[in-house]
């Protein structure tokens, strides 16, 4: 027999025993006699459909019987069974669909100023507090943008940011201060926006946004305001507000101009609209390329905050159609129509672009692959032309090499590569490939570490043969 | 248990609560447990099973008995969120102090049902000095 040990809120369906003792070889077996004596406590323990809850765990003496053969666990008669309910929980995957209705009496007081406004009123910052707000980088822009929402009680608002803040930072992204240089800028700007409004909840997201995790990212938020620093970015965050049908505030700087407006409004433009494609890479300077004068993100932010909060409130004339252009060597704005266009590929009338793409590729810029030990195959071509002394290694295999082969290559199978080092000569310089360049990419790492010094793979295969060098090679 | 929220903001904080069910739930003893949730813990808590069989242990040396569990919200408000529901129990009350800007604000007291499908509030007062 043995002994279970019944917690607290249990006790009540064991007639108040805090032990019991039933008979059984596994951990089902005890539990089955237990449940079948206190037939109550059967629905406390299993669901329905018959397996234990998901908040049950079972331990035989100090081992929880998952982490050993879970209900089959072997139970001998000293042992001592635990039953534990697994508690875990936290404040986000918020599931909190009401709306607030009223202020608190701090929030009136904060409110003040706003209140009186009868344009915004108790109804206005209502709509603020049960607004959110995602802000795309808590630099440059963020930084105003992220001190004034807050300050004006917009219910939740997200950072994207993966940034450190640095000194070269200080000078315009005023969110950040002295102290916090090496912190990550989501703390930084959060302990400020905190300081500021403590009724704001904050969300920190420290990714980069990306094709994969913006659109879960951004459907979060009735809002999103765009202060990144680069096209790739500015691209995927216009294209996932399209897609999900959240208008985009959009601010730009560059040093001592900056613009504003919003995109990807029902009925109105997206960025794309506008630019169509984007600016050959390199061609317009970053702010760290380029400068910037520290105060304009401050101009061009508190635009964006003044539209984010026109949005939500719904009042005023928004900057939808219409782009704002500040420069402040002149202390002049100029205002340009922008039109929605309608073969625009992404919020045309017949959008080609349906899901997010390659937002680097589609800017232009380079890839991060590692060409160091590839050859291209016509490359490879010209050693065989020219004679060089030099082994062609085949790692397919043998009914592969009867398909097609590149004739002077030596066939040692993927599979054989290790074993079969001594008809490999350490000091040649070696080129191997495959079908298409994986399976010789790790054949080319086994010579390496076989202490082989000239390695290099054949990018593409066979196939990039048949396709470069020689289209009488079948592809396969 | 405010002490305890308070003083680990921003972090979320958990423990259980001793004490008799009546008529009435009366928590007689809050005793403080370690969060053990992997990862951050500004919005995530997690008890050990190890320190609930203690605490069960603990309650039954003082003649009282584990009835709930309490934990924080840092920033947040005191509501039973979709994670507190998941992975709750119906066996305990399950008490949420919201610490906003690390002090205490207001807590809920809430029954999650056996399917974890909704959690009803439950009344509750507490000493306000």
């Amino acid at each position: 027999m043995a002994k279970i040990l019944i917690p607290t809120p249990l006790r009540q369906y064991t007639e108040k025993q805090s032990e019991v003792s039933m008979p059984g070889a596994t951990v089902g077996e005890v539990l089955s006699a237990l449940t079948t004596r206190y037939a109550d406590l059967r629905k406390q323990l299993y669901s329905d459909a018959g397996a234990l809850r998901s908040y049950v765990n079972v331990y035989v003496n100090d081992e929880d019987i998952r982490y050993l053969e879970k209900d089959k666990t072997a139970v001998k008669d000293a042992d001592t069974l635990t039953i534990v309910p697994s508690i875990a929980g936290g404040s986000t995957l918020v599931a909190e669909p009401q709306l607030a209705t009223e202020l608190t009496q701090e929030e009136i007081l904060r409110y003040s100023r706003h209140l009186i406004m009868p344009e915004v009123g108790v109804e206005g910052q209502l709509k603020l507090k049960n607004a959110s707000v995602l802000l795309v980088g808590a630099g440059g822009l963020g930084a105003p943008l992220g001190l004034y929402l807050a300050a004006a009680g917009i219910g939740r608002i997200g950072l994207v940011d993966f940034d450190v803040v640095d000194h070269t930072n200080l000078h315009r992204q005023i969110i950040h201060g002295t102290k916090d240089v090496g912190r990550r800028k989501l703390d930084s700007a959060a302990d400020r926006m905190r300081d500021i409004n403590p009724n704001v909840k904050l969300d920190l997201h420290e990714v980069a946004l990306t094709s994969e995790n913006a659109l879960d990212i951004l459907r979060d938020y009735d809002i999103i305001v765009d202060g990144t620093d680069n096209f790739p970015t500015r691209y995927l965050v216009n294209d996932a507000c399209v897609l999900l049908g959240k208008p985009n505030v959009y601010g730009s700087i560059f040093r001592f101009e900056g613009q504003a407006t919003v995109f990807a409004y029902p009925g109105g433009p997206c960025y794309r609209c506008s630019y169509p494609e984007p600016p050959p890479p390199g061609l317009v300077p970053s702010c760290a390329e380029g400068g910037v004068l520290g105060i304009l993100p401050g101009m061009i932010g508190v635009i964006q905050a003044t539209e984010t909060v026109k949005l939500i409130m719904g009042i005023g004339e928004s900057l939808v159609g219409r782009l704002v252009r500040y420069d402040a060597l002149e202390m002049r704005f100029r205002e340009y129509k922008v039109r929605r266009d309608p073969e625009c590929p992404v919020c045309g009338d017949h959008p080609t672009i349906r899901k997010l793409i390659d937002y680097q590729q589609f800017c232009g810029i380079p890839q991060q692959v590692t060409t160091r030990g590839e050859l291209d195959v016509t490359e490879v071509k010209q050693k065989i032309d020219r004679g060089d002394d030099f082994l062609l290694i085949d790692v397919r295999e043998p009914h592969e090499y009867q398909i097609a082969c590149i004739p002077t290559a030596k066939l040692i199978p993927l599979g054989e590569v290790a074993k079969r080092l001594n008809e490999i000569d350490p000091d040649a310089e070696i080129v191997v490939h495959c079908k298409s360049g994986g399976r010789s990419a790790r054949a080319v790492e086994i010579l390496r570490q076989n202490g082989y010094k000239n390695v290099a793979n054949m990018r593409g295969g066979i196939l990039a043969w048949s396709e470069k060098v020689d289209p009488r090679v079948p592809k396969y | 248990m405010l002490a305890h929220a308070e003083a680990t903001y921003p972090d979320e904080c958990c423990g259980v609560m001793l004490g008799a069910v009546d008529e009435l739930k009366l928590v007689r003893v809050a005793v403080p447990l370690e969060n053990v949730a992997q990862g951050s813990h500004r919005a995530r808590y997690e008890l050990a099973p190890e320190d609930l069989i203690r605490a069960e242990r603990e309650a039954r040396t003082r003649g009282l008995d584990v009835i709930g569990i309490y934990h924080s919200h840092p920033d947040c408000d005191a509501y039973f969120s979709e994670t507190d529901l998941k992975n709750s129990c119906p066996w305990y009350s399950f008490v949420v102090l919201a610490v906003y800007q690390g002090r205490f604000r207001n807590a809920n007291s809430w029954l999650p049902d056996a399917e974890q499908t909704k959690a009803e509030k439950e009344e509750m007062t507490w000493p306000k000095s």
